[in-house]
């Protein structure tokens, strides 16, 4: 294991004027793992796993970019290797989330979707049968003018009167007045 | 020294400490993370029922997973209704239990960290196990129902 603590031997104070640094990539490294860690505690629960793909890549960018800088100055690895490893296994974890959610979804619609359709379409041929043979009035008011229609039978009954009516209204143009 | 001067030099010499010490950064970015968690819980009301964070699960699936109501349960451990918070989420206390024990032991840990500096290493190992071992003892029931969903598609397909 990657001695990350190292500092804790070595003087705490940085000299007067100094600026104290972290070896190349290390930031970054504390970032990856920080988000690597997040992403890992919300990638196992079901609820909001799918969304800890985001961070879960965020953390793998990080932790390569940083390993990239690291090697390059050859700086300590531990915690990038830390981070990346931690912030793919919860990417995998959440992906796997996607994939279960997947199937449940398609095992719902096809086990339940064919009935749910079934159900509904012999509730809506209930409905129709029903209003077959239902009594329907219709009842307009207009200040002192009123108008009702009453169908008491079946359909071909309100039918015909739909016709009569239509045949009736049919040479009044009442929006449109002609001028004389 | 002015006593404004001698505090910014204070928070100068924090800030060099945390820049110098990864460990106790990490363990006030998860102090901070936490701490976040709970403002959550506690400003949500279980009673108004406002929480902006939905079940993508439940909107995928159609059926609760066994996650839901864990918000819920966090609010009303809170708010000191702890049979309440069972019924919303059985793991709910479970799970909190392993927030409220993570940042009790990021503050413990910083502290032993900044007393005994030479046990730095040490320190960090025992903090690993002894989280990772929390984290299994709550979490063990929604991974273990993940990976049996994992299984049971992967036998069906």
């Amino acid at each position: 294991m990657e001695d990350f603590t190292a500092s804790t031997s070595q003087p705490r104070e940085p000299l007067p004027g100094q600026n104290p640094r972290l070896p190349a990539g290390q930031n970054l490294g504390i970032a990856a793992l920080i988000t690597a860690i997040v992403t890992f505690v919300l990638s196992v629960i079901p609820c909001v796993g799918i969304i800890a793909i985001v961070p879960g890549i965020i953390a793998i960018v990080l932790a390569s970019i940083g390993l990239s800088q690291a090697s390059k100055n050859d700086s300590p690895r531990g915690v990038l290797v830390a981070g990346l490893i931690i912030g793919a296994v919860a990417t995998i974890i959440a992906f796997s989330q996607i994939f279960v959610a997947g199937k449940i979804g398609d095992k719902f619609e096809k086990e339940w979707g064919g009935e749910i359709e079934n159900v509904i379409r012999d509730v809506q041929k209930n409905v129709f049968d029903e209003l077959e043979d239902a009594n329907v009035s219709i009842k307009v008011e207009n200040g002192d003018e009123k108008v009702e229609i009453k169908v008491g039978e079946g359909k071909a009954d309100r039918q015909k009167e739909l016709e009569e009516l239509e045949e009736a209204n049919s040479g009044i143009n009442d929006t449109l007045k002609k001028k004389e | 020294m002015t006593p404004l001067k001698r505090k910014s030099n204070y928070f100068a010499g924090v800030r060099s400490g945390l820049r110098n010490e990864p460990y106790l950064l990490i363990n006030l970015i998860f102090a901070g993370v936490i701490l976040l968690v709970f403002a959550y819980s506690g400003f949500f009301s279980p009673v108004k029922d406002n929480y902006p964070v939905v079940c993508i699960h439940e909107k995928l699936t159609g059926e609760p997973c066994i996650s839901c109501g864990l918000s819920h349960s966090f609010s009303l451990i809170l708010r000191g209704n702890i049979s309440g918070a069972y019924e919303w989420n059985a793991y709910g206390p479970r799970v909190f239990i392993f927030f409220a024990g993570q940042l009790l032991m990021r503050i413990v840990f910083s502290v032993f960290y900044l007393k005994y500096p030479g046990s730095g290493k040490h320190l960090i190992v025992y903090d690993i196990i002894i989280s990772a071992m929390f984290f299994l003892v709550a979490f063990l029931p929604f991974m273990e129902r993940i990976f049996t969903q994992l299984i049971d598609v992967g036998l069906k397909s």
